[in-house]
């Protein structure tokens, strides 16, 4: 009997991958829409990190690292509850990022490639193995690969900024062909600032993020969906969980091995070997295995029991090895000793050091980079390696790039797991986030004995925490008088709105030092 | 099956976004000046010679040819100031004593009022930024005068513009007055010489400032740390782009950036001065409710009246000097006629 022909991509779709697909690209326009309403005029800040909140493997972790409940958590329950009833149809289904893997899937490009070996599976579990008993320690950091951080750190600071940049561009360009102005500032009233904000983007090392996100998709050239199948961590705590899921794939008699919808598996988990079964950590219940089949053999059917193990499953020694040096890292960050000697301009956002001795608490932030996308000035930022390897994807302050608003208290209503705790506006006045101390050999009024003065215009205390006093100095060839710059260091707060605006050119003749801290020895 | 793009339709799509993005330079051919880099003019290797065509050297020390008064009021007062009464009354009262609205807005004229929402932190009793009905009733009072358009803008330093609109109550009152109330965004600041500044030679200036019929500057009178006060003449900074280029020299600059920017009208908002702690306040003790308004078609000289508030004598402002020896204005109390109303 001759085989009817069909590949993927091609033919008629069945409904259930119709509905599986409206349904993602309905996530995916939730999520994209709840991102673009991360501003400070948005929606609620408990809606727009909703998606955060639903990721259990963020959620876990930093319940572990902080070893605080937090009830707003508890919603990432549904989607443990999602996966012991379905699987990982989370990954197939709703995942943004597994949405985004499928639109860029570059499948004309991979062509017939054969996909990596097996083995290459259980990176993800030794990547979740690593990032919860990092979380035990107190670290974090691993949780910028989780794939909601990762999409919402590469929207944040690299893509929604680009965009930004290319319209500001059109905008500059087209405002000035006659006739057309009036046109482009109704669409710039428009555009800005409900879809993109007023001033432009900027954010430090972008190419590096931008890079990482690129990576991911493109992994998709070596296989469709790489990065679900061998890299995320989510995916790895979600399969163990699919084990013991409710709904199951199930091939019947009499299956004539025809191989189509091994063929048609975009995680390829449909064994020929194994009487073409499929591995429920890896099926994401994509359904696109059911129109293939010739025989309609393929069910999706409720059962009880836990499925047995793979051959790229993580071994007991597998386990032991990862759980030993991820401790042994740990020790080495512990040995570097960051609070002793912390930089001098490490800025995190206001009260995200920890109230009593102002040392840094990194067990709370999950890199998710809510903070840096609903500052309105811009100037928290994504570090790298400045707070060393183990501070990787958290917040930073950059008071050239931006400084604290006076009257914003966004960053800390946004964060969904209180690592930057969320006082009121009030609370947050009164916030020390550093102090202002100034470059005499690089001010203006003090170096060069000239007025300028916009730091004391800039403060924003009431009191004011720069005061010009009249001083007499030698000029060129006489005493002027000259009114000096200077900071009352015990009401300042660090917002930064000094160095941001200080005239000098390059580094800012003011600048916002860490605050006093406490150091244990 | 999707249509793949081919390489020819993928260079033809290059090549046009290109085309389009270097417009640019096509466009100075139609008569549009492109924008220079910012600083360029500077920019003389210390070898080149200056051609003597291209810079007078001699503009400096000769006094600048800019009108002092560009609108002759009716009244044949300089100033007018009316006192007591709601900040509303204050404004018709004024106006209607120094000969109405309709004497400053022509019949279809555009209009744009510059009010000072210099930050986003504190509501109108902290005085800060203008009263929000003084300038909600100009703007009903440049409708009711036969106004084309009322446009509203100013660019905050601290926080963002929406914010500031809307915390200062100001966007509230322009809107139900029927005007305006607009962002300043970056493509609509073109640059612009200063052909009688002494200091400054040219500036980024908002073009919808700078084509209007008719400026209104509505200041709010109050303590500045280096420029001691800001009044009608420093509000007008917030009509550029670069304004920490303008804090070297700062009076001289103030100066020349006022024969760039001529006010048909200048209304100084006294209803509450801020006395100290300025320009951004926060602090109620530093607030003196005074009920004042102040009106004049010669901006220097009600910067110079609004100065008396504080105590102040108008030369020890160093941006009134400078417009006075550019011939600004009047800046001698004993010369400026001052019509008092009161409530």
């Amino acid at each position: 009997m001759e085989m009817p022909k069909k590949a993927r991509n091609k033919g008629p779709r069945g409904k259930w991958v119709i509905a599986r697909q409206i349904t993602q690209y309905v996530a995916l326009i939730i999520f994209l829409a709840l991102f673009v309403m991360t501003r400070r005029d948005g929606w609620p800040a408990t809606l727009v990190n909703l998606p955060v909140r639903l990721d259990p493997l963020v959620m876990l972790a930093n319940l572990l690292a902080s070893r605080t409940f937090l009830a707003a958590s508890a919603i990432a329950l549904i989607t443990l509850i999602l996966t012991l009833v379905f699987g990982r149809a989370w990954c197939g289904w709703i995942c943004p990022l597994g949405t985004t893997l499928d639109i860029f899937s570059f499948d004309k490009i991979r062509g017939k490639r054969q996909p990596p070996p097996e083995g290459w599976r259980n990176i993800k579990y030794a990547l979740l193995i690593t990032v919860l008993v990092a979380a035990l320690f107190g670290n974090l950091s691993l949780l910028a690969f989780d794939p909601l951080t990762l999409l919402l750190r590469s929207l944040t600071v690299a893509i929604l900024p680009a965009l930004n940049q290319i319209m500001r561009v059109l905008e500059n360009t087209l405002f000035q062909v006659p006739g057309l102005g009036d046109a482009v500032a109704s669409f710039d009233v428009w555009l800005r600032p409900a879809f993109l904000p007023s001033e432009p983007l900027y954010f430090k090392d972008v190419i590096l993020f931008a890079a990482v996100f690129s990576a991911v998709l493109l992994l998709n050239i070596v296989a469709p969906r790489f990065w679900c199948r061998y890299l995320c961590p989510l995916g790895g705590l979600l399969g163990l969980i699919s084990r013991v899921a409710f709904f199951r794939r199930e091939v019947s008699e009499p299956c004539k091995g025809c191989t189509l919808c091994t063929s048609a598996c975009p995680t390829g988990t449909i064994d020929p070997h194994k009487n073409y079964a499929s591995d429920p950590a890896e099926c994401t219940m994509c359904m696109e295995c059911l129109e293939p089949c010739p025989r309609s053999l393929i069910r999706f059917k409720p059962e009880v029991s836990i499925t047995e193990g793979q051959e790229y499953d993580p071994t007991r020694r597998q386990a032991l090895i990862t759980f030993g040096a991820t401790i042994a890292t740990i020790a080495l960050f512990k040995v570097s000793n960051l609070v002793k000697r912390e930089p001098p301009f490490l800025l995190r956002p206001p009260g995200a050091r920890e109230a009593n001795d102002n040392i840094l608490d990194m067990t709370k932030c999950i890199r998710c980079s809510e903070c840096m996308r609903i500052c309105p000035t811009n100037a928290i930022q994504s570090a790298v390696f400045e707070s060393g390897m183990e501070g990787f994807g958290a917040p930073i302050l950059d008071m050239r790039l931006g400084y604290c608003d006076f009257s914003c208290n966004a960053c800390g209503q946004v964060c969904p797991v209180q690592a930057i705790p969320p006082l009121s506006v009030e609370e947050k006045r009164r916030q020390v986030i550093g102090r202002a101390y100034i470059d005499e050999s690089r001010c203006i009024a003090w170096s060069d004995h000239q007025e300028c003065l916009v730091c004391e215009e800039m403060c924003p205390l009431p009191e004011k925490a720069i005061r010009l006093e009249e001083q007499q100095v030698w000029g060129r060839d006489s005493t002027v008088t000259v009114k000096m710059p200077h900071v009352l260091r015990d009401i300042c707060i660090g917002c930064g709105i000094c160095e941001y605006k200080c005239p000098v050119n390059g580094e800012s003749a003011i600048r916002v030092y860490v605050p006093e801290a406490f150091v244990p020895f | 099956m999707k249509k793949r793009l081919s390489r020819r339709d993928f260079l033809r799509l290059m090549a046009v976004g290109t085309g389009a993005l270097t417009m640019n330079q096509f466009l100075a051919a139609c008569g549009i000046k492109p924008t220079p880099p910012p600083y360029q003019t500077k920019m003389l290797p210390p070898t080149q010679m200056i051609p003597p065509t291209s810079v007078n050297t001699t503009a400096a020390t000769q006094p600048p040819t800019v009108a002092a008064t560009p609108t002759k009021a009716l009244s044949n007062a300089d100033v007018v100031v009316a006192r007591g009464g709601e900040p509303e009354e204050l404004v018709r009262r004024a106006l209607a004593a120094y000969g109405g609205m309709e004497t400053f807005v022509p019949k279809g004229a555009s209009v744009v009022i510059k009010p000072n929402i210099c930050v986003a932190y504190h509501t109108y009793e902290y005085a800060a930024t203008t009263n929000p009905w003084v300038v909600g009733t100009l703007v009903q009072m440049a409708i009711g005068a036969g106004a084309s358009r009322v446009q509203v803008f100013d660019f905050p330093f601290g926080g963002s513009a929406q914010e500031a609109y809307i915390r200062s109550g100001i966007q509230e009152q322009v809107l139900a007055a029927g005007g305006e109330m607009l962002p300043m965004p970056e493509f609509k600041y073109i640059t612009t010489d200063i052909p009688n500044g002494v200091d400054l030679k040219y500036t980024h200036a908002f073009k919808d400032a700078l084509d209007v019929d008719v400026l209104i500057d509505v200041p709010i009178a109050k303590h500045h740390g280096s420029a001691r006060l800001t009044l009608g003449m420093k509000n007008l900074m917030g009509l550029i782009l670069d304004r920490s280029a303008i804090h070297r020299n700062l009076g001289q600059r103030i100066a020349d950036l006022n024969t760039l920017f001529r006010p048909k009208l200048t209304v100084i908002d006294a209803v509450r001065i801020l006395t100290d702690h300025g320009p951004s306040g926060g602090n109620l003790d530093d607030v003196k409710k005074l009920d004042t308004l102040i009106v004049s078609s010669d901006i220097v000289a009600a910067d110079s009246y609004a100065s008396t508030l504080f105590g102040l004598q108008p030369t020890e402002l160093a941006y009134i000097r400078a417009a006075t020896k550019m011939g600004l204005g009047k800046s001698d109390l004993n010369s400026i006629i001052v019509e008092e109303i009161a409530g």
